[in-house]
């Protein structure tokens, strides 16, 4: 008998049903992250104007949509909206029908409202004295925005932005209750076929393993090169190529 | 002598009026809540005119200067500076800030660029120069500055007394007819002050037009035609550095020269 709890044979029989449930995952975490992103920024600039007007409809959305729990929120998406016969009708049926389109919604929302603290945060963590010596130089609003105040803000936020885009990997997981068959979902029903419960889940969990650290890996090098003006010793020619390779843990990069 | 960088019109000789003075502040309130950080200044400087600026802390002589760029809105009085009044107008403030450069306490650089980028970026973004002409501009400056060969480290590699000198260099990349200096040398070591004040020396001599908060007073005696003393948001006394610092005439300006010089 085998001492392990995992059937070989079993794995690597399931790796390619895996693998297809990864790529579900893989789209599950890209595209909500792309457009909770995209929201993230307009609902920021709100919830940091003056006008009340603005800022309270968008710290309403964040309490809300930080608040409210993921199941729950993908539940009332995907059975919630359905009891709405206008939508039924309308021309979003198209993406409230889906379970992919309901996914990607309630994915969207939670990760926007995540983001916009992540945002907030991190733009607010910009020294003011380099703002103004931005002002004083009579550098346009928006220029300072895109110039100054971004790139700095990314390089505060980088470390919640990586830590919220790994839990948010995991919390893509609970698609599989509106039938999407994700990398969790492939290994539940390998799962119920075979009734051996180890084999399948521990391959699921060794591929989001990996999808993560691949995450984590990308975000070292990320802030390894934007934070090379940080680094001991900056080599110069090229802009910080070799700090670069340095700071990515002696990993050869190739130019 | 310094090299003049090529492109550079600092002297402020292409006047549009030659009687008009470079800034003009007259009656200027500021108020925060009920406090007056400056309880009607006026406040003349004319175009080449070196003017330091000294006073206890708190008496308004930051807020003075913030003024005139805007950094900080006054709430009275008028500011015209090279013949542009400062209204509430968006406009008219952009129009100051390509007048007026400013070199902070702090330096306020930006820390994600090379000295040479940080040069750059206000040149590429307000003028439209295009990368080789930001940087031949740049360059320029930081040589006048002395750092050409520190250009492409970045602030958090360079001494306090260098970044102070690139955001000299970089305000310079404006080719402001004015710079405002906002107490240069008070957050520096001791022996990084020289080579600051070196470097403003230089610049004084130049012909632009300066406005200095500053305690340094051997500097104030060598580069500033006049000097002006400020207490409790209000100007006390002004004059050439000789009478300001030997014969004060004001109580107060006599009491704050004793503090200072122990």
């Amino acid at each position: 008998m085998n001492a392990l709890p995992i059937d070989l044979d079993l794995a690597w029989e399931s790796l390619p049903a895996l693998f297809d449930g990864l790529m579900v995952t893989v789209f599950l975490t890209v595209l909500p992250l792309i457009i909770g992103l995209a929201l993230a920024f307009p609902i920021c600039f709100a919830r940091m104007s003056s006008r009340r007007a603005l800022a309270l409809p968008a710290e309403t959305f964040v309490v809300f949509f930080r608040g409210a729990p993921l199941l729950i929120l993908l539940y009332l998406v995907y059975y919630g909206l359905g009891q709405i016969e206008a939508l039924r009708n309308g021309p979003f049926w198209i993406v409230f029908g889906s379970p992919f389109g309901c996914a990607i919604v309630a994915l969207s929302l939670n990760h926007a409202a995540y983001m916009v603290e992540v945002l907030r945060g991190s733009l607010l963590a910009v020294p003011h004295g380099i703002v103004e010596a931005s002002e004083a130089l009579g550098i346009t609003r928006r220029n300072i925005f895109l110039w100054v105040r971004m790139p700095l803000a990314l390089r505060y936020g980088l470390k919640a932005y990586q830590n919220e885009v790994v839990s948010f990997v995991k919390g893509t997981a609970i698609v599989s209750v509106v039938t999407i068959t994700d990398l969790m979902a492939v290994a539940n029903s390998i799962f119920e076929q075979t009734y051996d419960p180890f084999t399948p889940i521990l391959c699921a969990a060794a591929f989001y393993w990996a999808f993560v650290n691949l995450i984590r890996v990308g975000f070292t090098f990320w802030g390894g090169w934007l934070n090379r003006h940080n680094a001991e010793d900056v080599a110069m020619p090229g802009p910080g190529r070799l700090a670069l390779a340095r700071l990515a843990g002696r990993a050869k990069v190739m130019p | 002598m310094i090299a003049r960088p090529p492109a550079s019109d600092l002297a402020g000789d292409l006047a549009p009026a030659p009687v008009a003075p470079a800034i003009l502040l007259a009656g200027v309130v500021k108020r925060y809540g009920a406090h007056r950080a400056l309880a009607g200044v006026d406040l003349q400087v004319q175009r080449g005119e070196k003017v330091v600026i000294c006073g206890p802390s708190g008496s308004g002589k930051s807020t003075l200067i913030r003024c005139i760029n805007a950094l900080e809105r006054h709430d009275g009085g008028r500011i015209v500076v090279n013949g542009i009044e400062l209204t509430g107008d968006e406009g008219t403030v952009q129009d100051i800030r390509q007048e007026v450069g400013m070199v902070f306490q702090h330096f306020n650089l930006f820390p994600h660029l090379t000295a040479l980028e940080n040069c750059m970026l206000a040149p590429q973004l307000n003028r439209g120069l295009s990368k080789a002409q930001a940087e031949k501009l740049a360059m320029a400056h930081l040589e006048r500055v002395h750092l050409a060969d520190q250009a492409r480290k970045y602030p958090a590699r360079l001494s306090g007394g260098q970044q102070q000198r690139v955001a000299i260099a970089r305000a310079l990349c404006m080719e402001p007819r004015i710079l405002l200096f906002d107490e240069p040398t008070s957050a520096l070591d001791p022996e990084m002050v020289k080579e600051v004040l070196g470097v403003i020396e230089e610049l004084a001599a130049s012909g632009v037009t300066m406005v200095c908060v500053t305690h340094e007073m051997g500097f104030a005696r060598r580069v500033a035609d006049r000097c002006v003393f400020m207490d409790r948001g209000e100007i006390v006394e002004e004059g050439g550095a000789q009478d300001f610092f030997d014969a004060p005439k004001s109580e107060r300006l006599r009491h704050f020269l004793a503090q200072i010089l122990r």
